[in-house]
């Protein structure tokens, strides 16, 4: 470093500094350690190559794949670095150079992650050391295009908590205090056969009779009728899920349909209008008569009224968000970064998104009126503006097992296209059903536990961990389109729950500043203003957007956490303890201040 | 001159609108000679607001029918209406605020007029911060493993003390002791404004030291200073055998080179072996005040299609001047930490971006300029002795009509840099975000004489520190804590490296949105933190005193 000062300062090479720091007392431990495996994950090669580091430079490293994982370690002696990439992440291998390409390093594989990053490693051009590497990382990144198992079915790990046993309809259905006398569960779904994306039970209108659904079905796009997501507990009104009505160019009725809907605004006598929210802006909705689907008419509906979202579909989010990719990997941009990131429209998304869901929270908890929120099919911009409005009224939701169910039931049980949209395990990375979708609505999350930083249990690491496993594929939690194909596969039988690596590990997720609140509704600033790029998780691989230590905030969060739950145990005990004789009023410690040294000799 | 020439008329019927939070307030309204009351009645509870008139940054007068209405826009960005009943009310009234808010006496302000209860004059004015910071240098160098030598290396020279050789010096300067006072006079004549190299901190861990001054006079007949090149030469020299220095300028090579012109200039590199010049041009004056109207301008548009918001953030240009002084303090502070050089910062005047850079450099290295009181007395040393013309920067904010002359908001872009370092190291600094907020609103309207004046010399001639109380009393007061210091705080004895990339720094929104964005949550959230924060440190201060007692 004798000749930096005269350069320009430059945050990134403090970073080297650090990782060289670092790996002089770490040295001798890296290479005692072994590769890190799961059970039930095998080593298939390993290989020297030069990873192309886009921060660092070139650093010659071993790459090992396993059946699940990428696992690269430096050779080079001032470097500690690790590369730990699960196969699920690939999105897209890629070959890099030929026979005749000359300069350093300008042959070998470039790979496409799913995570905001993309991977380059040289390799020697003798030996077949490259086609080797590429085939078997194309067999075990791409296992469905290879008739191979997903790792997750592979998997053997073992929690002392069972994740599947987190969400249970009608444990969540009874805490939301149903069924009462305008609802009932029904089991008409049981076999999927009314739909087949939908959950095996659905609660819907008490008035309306399985061959009432049965009818509706037949006039709502893939038969996803209007069921009911949320109640709420005081004035009673719901949120509605379903799909878009098969109006079609010649504006087709359903006298079902209509009558459905009407028993739903019955069910509520504060307002006798019905509010019905389309996800989609106006044109596309328009647009979609053209393929049979539409939207509800005021002459059909006549005690509705709908209102349009202006939320764009899955192309143009899965568009923006490579724009954002763009502008932020390998290098972000650094002149005109505020306008760069608006032209990819991102945040405008969020904004959109989170003014939707909170038009459906307002109306239910201020307007007292119910409402049916739709797109076209139902299982992506309605699950986001379903599971986020959810989340503002219900506090339960907010914590970490009641957040756990929310995307349990929202999202995978009501059938968003998890397999379609990320692709897991398929080769075909320009498909064009891939989309970020279910990303986006943790976006949306984080920017609201940003807004109230003291009303969610989960910190920042628990939503980042769950956008991780959703590529992993080392769980089952997201694999599959809907119950039918997870049921179909035995899912909760073979594979484990993302939900009992968390649930064992709690500390780990817990925001040290949660204040439980029961019954406060949280309204977000959907303003450009108070919106803000989601650095540590879209720029996370950057060196330079790191500060220079490990997070000290996270560690001193952890020591608060400690230090409140040991406090709250110790006063337990103590308050057992004590019970016999705080009947004599004039010898009981009182306060927990009193208390307090006992509780300390402990330490 | 009386007040009461100035007010047209006292009082009038008038109706105070809130917000969209809360609800309006009707009463009588009175011009005093330094504030504005609203008072709603005898009957009411003494729910009185109050106006400070010298924070009125402009004033806007509309009638229409036989009521009016005034939209007055304070220096602390707040923008307030006033519905007045009565045309010629309303055109009295706001004549009165124009001509009081825009007084210039120094002595006939408020400060000399505050005496709060509980408050004594004289008190926690930090009358010798320079004698102090010697003292805190003498013990460091005693206590160093350095060779002897460099323990005396530095003295507290009083040459200053009637401020003949710079008059925004304050009396005592710390200056290399191999150098006298005739040769401090002849360095202070050879630099602008009489601001000759002096230490501004001393890095004890490296045994290097920053140094801050004005531009020498060069001038286009790039004449030398025998004395000055002397003085810089000591510095090095008393540093260590072969000890190199850099001067920071914080101008362009061009603008450095064009000052020669109107008689300034920069040092000649044969002149001052050794020293290496790096440039670092920083945004001030002029520029700079129109980047902070801009941004104001964004951040209160009500129309503004909000799709539009980033790249007006960015079009404005405050964030990268956010990144840019924080990438030049951070090169300072590099170059001592891990060169183990010596620092010269200046510009040109040196009382603007030279204070930045220094001042910010010390929050990076030194962890008890993070202390609640080691932040104060480097405000007091680095800005207010160190000569930051306060008055003339902070007459207006971002919303005043009159052409800006003197005005920057070079305070501010420190105070901004100062949160954004807190943002990134929650734990690192013991004051909080509303301690910064509360530095910026005293700096450009305080019932308090701190900010008052634009060097020491002023402030004795207008006996600032005896007539008028001082702020640090006056947040140093127990019921003011809650609110300024950071409950998560921990000493952090490393230096605090910030990231400067632009998507590591953020828009203040607690200081440029703080009146369009109801605050409640954070506010909450805050007392909350506080509420937590406490009962661990109750709990922490435990074991220590029930460690000795038996096991039950």
């Amino acid at each position: 470093m004798a000749s930096a000062p005269t350069s320009k300062y430059n945050s990134h090479s403090l970073e080297n500094e650090s990782i060289k720091r670092t790996s002089r007392d770490g040295v001798n431990r890296d290479i005692g350690e072994a590769l890190p495996r799961l059970p039930g994950e095998t080593r298939i090669t390993d290989k020297e190559v030069i990873y192309i580091c886009p921060f660092n430079g070139p650093i010659k490293g071993r790459v090992y794949i396993t059946n699940y994982r990428l696992y690269l370690r430096s050779l080079e002696t001032d470097s500690a670095l690790i590369l730990d990439v699960p196969l699920g992440v690939i999105s897209r291998i890629e070959k890099m150079g030929g026979a005749t390409s000359r300069g350093e390093n300008s042959y070998g594989l470039d790979i496409t992650c799913k995570d905001m990053r993309n991977l380059r490693f040289a390799l020697k051009q003798e030996g077949h050391s490259r086609r080797d590497m590429f085939e078997i990382l194309t067999r075990y990144a791409f296992p469905l295009a290879h008739s191979l198992p997903i790792f997750a079915f592979l998997n053997e790990e073992k929690f002392d908590v069972d994740g599947w046993m987190v969400y249970n309809p009608v444990e969540e259905y009874r805490r939301q205090g149903l069924p009462n006398h305008h609802w009932r569960i029904t089991f008409i779904n049981k076999c999927y056969e009314l739909c087949d994306t939908y959950p095996a039970l659905l609660v819907v209108p008490y008035r309306a009779s399985d061959d009432d659904l049965r009818r509706v079905a037949a006039f709502r796009s893939r038969n996803r009728i209007p069921v009911l997501s949320w109640i709420h507990p005081e004035n009673k009104t719901v949120i509605m899920r379903c799909s878009q009505p098969l109006v079609g160019m010649s504006g087709k009725r359903n006298k079902d349909d209509e009558k459905y809907l009407d028993v739903i605004r019955e069910t509520n006598r504060q307002i006798n209008k019905l509010t019905i929210y389309d996800a989609r802006p106006n044109v596309n909705a328009v647009a979609n008569k053209a393929t049979g689907g539409g939207y509800e008419s005021d002459d059909a509906y006549h005690n509705a009224e709908l209102f349009f979202l202006d939320i764009h579909n899955i192309h143009v989010m899965r568009e923006s968000l490579k724009k954002v990719k763009d502008i932020v990997y390998p290098n972000v941009e650094e002149s005109h970064w505020l306008s760069s990131l608006e032209s990819t429209h991102w945040l405008e998304h969020i904004k959109l998104v989170l003014t939707g869901a909170i038009q459906v929270a307002d109306r239910v908890s201020s307007g007292k009126s119910s409402v049916v929120v739709h797109c076209s099919d139902g299982w992506d911009r309605t699950a986001q503006l379903t599971s986020l409005a959810m989340l503002m009224l219900d506090s339960y939701y907010r914590s970490i097992e009641g957040f756990e169910i929310l995307v349990q039931k929202e999202w995978i049980s009501f059938g968003h296209k998890f397999a379609s949209r990320i692709g897991h395990g398929d080769k075909n990375h320009a498909d064009a059903d891939r989309s970020p979708i279910f990303l986006q609505f943790v976006d949306c999350v984080w920017q609201m536990s940003k807004q109230f930083p003291t009303a969610f249990e989960f910190n920042e690491r628990f939503l980042i961990i769950i956008l991780d496993h959703l590529y992993s594929c080392r769980f089952g939690t997201f694999l599959y389109n809907c119950e039918s194909a997870r049921e179909k596969q035995k899912v909760t039988e073979r594979t484990v729950s993302l939900w009992s690596l968390i649930n064992s590990n709690k500390d780990k997720f817990k925001n040290p500043f949660y204040t439980k609140e029961i019954n406060r509704v949280l309204y977000p600033v959907a303003s450009m203003r108070h919106l803000e790029l989601w650095v540590n998780y879209y720029i996370r691989w950057n060196p330079r957007i790191k500060q220079q230590q490990p997070n000290p905030v996270e560690q001193r969060y952890m020591e608060l956490l400690a230090l409140r739950d040991e406090y709250i145990k110790r006063l337990e005990e103590l308050q057992l303890a004590n019970s016999p004789k705080l009947s004599d009023p004039s010898t009981s410690p009182s306060s927990p201040s009193q208390m307090m040294p006992h509780v300390q000799t402990h330490f | 001159m009386e007040f009461s020439e100035l007010i047209r008329t006292g009082q009038a019927q008038a109706e105070l609108l809130r917000g969209p939070e809360m609800p309006p307030l009707r009463g009588t309204l009175c011009v005093t000679g330094h504030h504005l009351l609203l008072s709603p009645g005898p009957q009411a509870t003494p729910d009185l607001w109050l106006l400070l008139l010298r924070s009125v940054d402009s004033i806007e007068k509309r009638v229409a029918g036989d009521a009016g209405t005034i939209t007055l826009r304070c220096k602390d960005l707040r923008v307030l209406q006033l519905d007045i009943e009565g045309v010629e009310a309303t055109l009295d009234i706001a004549r009165s605020i124009e001509a009081l808010s825009s007084l210039e006496s120094v002595i006939t302000s408020f400060p000399f007029f505050y005496r709060p209860k509980g408050l004594r004059l004289g008190e926690a004015w930090h009358f010798h911060p320079p004698e102090r910071y010697y003292k805190r240098i003498a013990r460091e160098t005693w206590s160093s493993p350095l060779p002897v030598p460099q323990t005396r290396a530095w003295r507290l020279s009083e040459a200053n003390e009637d401020f003949s050789l710079c008059p925004s010096y304050p009396r005592a300067v710390i200056v290399p002791r191999a150098v006298d006072d005739d040769a401090l006079a002849r360095s202070a004549r050879f630099r602008q404004g009489g601001r000759f190299p002096v230490l501004s901190y001393y890095h004890a861990p490296r045994g290097t030291v920053l140094l801050r001054s004005s531009q020498p006079l060069t001038g286009r007949q790039k004449l030398r200073c025998a004395e000055d090149e002397e003085l810089l030469r000591a510095v090095l020299a008393e540093a260590r055998p072969g000890a190199r220095g850099f001067i920071v300028d914080t101008r362009s090579a061009q603008a450095a080179k064009q000052a020669r012109m109107t008689g300034g200039g920069t040092e000649a590199k044969a002149a001052y072996p050794g020293w290496k010049r790096l440039h670092r041009p920083l945004e001030r004056g002029r520029p700079l005040q129109e980047s902070f109207v801009r941004l104001m301008e964004a951040c209160g548009d009500p129309e503004q299609s909000m799709d539009r918001w980033l790249s007006r953030l960015d079009g404005c240009r405050w964030l990268s001047h956010v990144k840019e002084a924080l990438s030049t303090a951070c090169l300072a502070a590099q170059g001592m930490e891990w060169e183990g050089a010596c620092i010269l910062v200046h510009g040109a005047e040196g009382t603007d971006s030279t204070l930045l850079v220094t001042s910010l450099a010390q929050l990076i290295l030194d962890p008890l300029s993070r202390t609640m009181a080691g932040f104060q007395e480097l405000i007091e040393r680095e800005w207010i002795q160190a000569g930051h013309p306060f008055q003339l920067r902070c007459a207006h904010s971002a919303f005043s009509h009159t052409r800006p002359k003197h005005e920057a908001p070079i305070f501010l872009l420190f105070l901004d840099c100062v949160w954004q370092l807190g943002r990134q190291f929650p734990l690192s600094l013991e004051f909080g975000e509303g301690m910064l907020l509360a530095l910026f609103d005293h700096s450009y309207a305080s019932p308090f004489g701190t900010f008052l004046c634009n060097s020491e010399k002023e402030r004795c001639l207008c006996e600032v520190r005896t007539r008028t109380h001082s702020l640090w009393s006056g947040l140093n007061q127990p019921k003011e804590q809650r609110k300024l210091r950071n409950p998560l705080y921990v000493p952090n004895p490393l230096a605090i490296w910030p990231s400067v990339e632009p998507q590591s720094l953020r828009l203040w929104q607690g200081l440029f949105l703080r009146w369009t964005h109801p605050p409640e949550p954070s506010e909450v959230a805050w007392e909350k933190v506080w509420q937590i924060a406490t009962d661990q440190k109750t709990e922490g201060s435990q074991p220590t005193d029930s460690a000795s007692e038996p096991q039950p």
